[in-house]
């Protein structure tokens, strides 16, 4: 994804500024060395937040397609849930990958971790727009609650993915000694991010309630979802 | 064809094409290439579907023959935002345009195979039992159509990807980084033309239905699930 060998600003086109946000979305596709950069300078807070910003809307756009499979309440329902699941799960996991980092010997500050943390989340969240369409054709064609969750389990984990890469991009600039720490540190947020999607459930079914009754560990609720599908009649109005 | 000559003005001259000519009017010429990739496929894979439908009855042929560019071209605007997504995060710099326009190079060859390979597949339908009454599901001259419809398309699929290579490796400089891409691509490129073709289907015939153009099954299960169903009739 990029050189590691050579410092951030070596190259002119690391320093070009990011005047706005779209930009900043086609520096991080294609020149992610420059949002690195730029969360250096004295413009980085206002980088962070406008990239924070910007996922939070790309969030809501895909919760809208995600929404489209039951319809009706969901439309605003599971925009907000996956809006709110993404955000709360970046700010749980924020003082764990600090630490993680400062273990690891690296020189990155809070303010360079946040960012490197809005830009995973503005990657993962700008590849769901891409997979949007996709996700669109299959919500109005099947009706299987189980199908649903697990094509979008799998966007969710291939934009996921990208935006580790980017992470770890910008981890290997801050000159820490080891990446175990930062491999730890992925497997917590995977974690917390799927049982974020249990804790908010349902997001594609219906349900009577905002917020589930009971508590669920992610796996036992996957579970659920599959035997339900394989034993009986799918159906979009099951949770 | 030379690059000097600028665009795409014949199939001839389109499908002789090298790396440095597709990589030219990719970069100078996207619309007029876009224009002329888009038609490639209306007519190569529009006379193939005439082909294959007209197996049923003339309107079952129209149908075909407009359903199947539909779902290329829908296959192709689908993912447009994905694939140009997937290319710089691979390593391969290209913008949106020049994604979306290499997509069409590779999807309006196989197109050109395809109508190319049509005469071959009117011969073979003009040798097939006609449909009957007791043509259902299971008759053997349905099964192979069946067959021969997807080992052409595949045919064609693959010689429009192998085209598509060497200029993704001129553009990446990188065997690596153009493998991956073309491999990113043709995934999604799979996966939403597979579900797309379902939700149009009926291309041959549909035993239970008089012509449609979209059965009353289209927004109904998806290609995928049915496929894991049968796969999980068959283990239980």
């Amino acid at each position: 994804m990029t050189d590691a060998s050579r410092p951030l600003g070596e190259d002119p086109s690391d320093r070009v500024e990011i005047p706005h946000i779209f930009a900043a979305i086609d520096a991080i596709l294609r020149h992610p060395r420059r949002i690195m950069y730029q969360l250096n300078q004295s413009t980085g807070s206002r980088l962070i937040l406008s990239m924070t910003m910007a996922a939070v809307v790309c969030s809501l756009i895909y919760g809208v397609v995600a929404g489209t499979f039951s319809g009706g309440s969901q439309l605003w329902i599971a925009p907000v849930k996956i809006a709110l699941g993404l955000m709360i799960s970046a700010l749980i996991c924020l003082p764990s990958l600090y630490i993680f980092t400062c273990l690891s010997g690296s020189k990155a500050r809070l303010t360079e971790i946040c960012g490197l943390l809005a830009g995973l989340l503005l990657l993962m969240t700008i590849l769901l727009i891409g997979f949007a369409p996709v996700a669109w054709i299959f919500s109005q064609s099947t009706s299987s609650l189980a199908w649903m969750g697990t094509l979008h389990l799998g966007f969710w984990f291939i934009a996921t993915i990208f935006g580790l890469r980017f992470l770890e991009a910008g981890f290997s600039y801050s000159q820490a000694r080891s990446h175990a720490g930062f491999y730890t540190w992925v497997i917590i947020f995977l974690l917390v991010a799927v049982q974020m999607t249990t804790a908010l459930r349902p997001i594609l079914g219906k349900s009577d309630t905002f917020l589930p009754k009971d508590k669920k560990f992610f796996a036992v609720y996957w579970g659920d979802c599959l035997s339900k599908s394989i034993d009986g009649p799918p159906a979009r109005e099951h949770d | 064809m030379t690059a000097a000559l600028g665009v795409p003005r014949t199939v001839e001259g389109f499908l002789r094409a090298g790396p440095q000519d597709f990589h030219e009017w990719v970069t100078r010429h996207q619309l007029r290439l876009m224009a002329f990739c888009v038609v490639s496929i209306v007519m190569g894979a529009g006379s193939y579907g005439l082909v294959i439908g007209s197996w049923r009855d003339s309107w079952q042929a129209c149908y075909t023959g407009i359903k199947l560019p539909l779902a290329i071209l829908l296959t192709t605007a689908g993912n447009g935002l994905l694939n140009g997504m997937l290319a710089p995060l691979l390593g391969l710099n290209v913008s949106f345009r020049q994604s979306l326009s290499a997509v069409l190079v590779s999807f309006g060859i196989a197109s050109i195979v395809l109508g190319a390979l049509s005469p071959v597949a009117w011969f073979i339908i003009w040798n097939t039992p006609p449909l009957t009454l007791r043509t259902s599901w299971v008759s053997p001259e349905y099964g192979f159509l069946q067959l021969m419809l997807t080992v052409f398309v595949a045919l064609a699929g693959t010689i429009g990807n192998v085209r598509l290579l060497p200029l993704l490796r001129q553009w990446a400089g990188n065997r690596a980084v153009a493998r991956n891409v073309l491999l990113a691509w043709l995934a999604g490129n799979l996966f939403l033309g597979s579900q797309i073709c379902w939700v149009l289907r009926p291309f041959i015939w549909d035993a239970r239905r008089p012509v449609e153009f979209i059965g009353p099954d289209g927004w109904h299960g998806s290609f995928f699930e049915t496929l894991f169903q049968a796969a999980w009739r068959l283990m239980t």
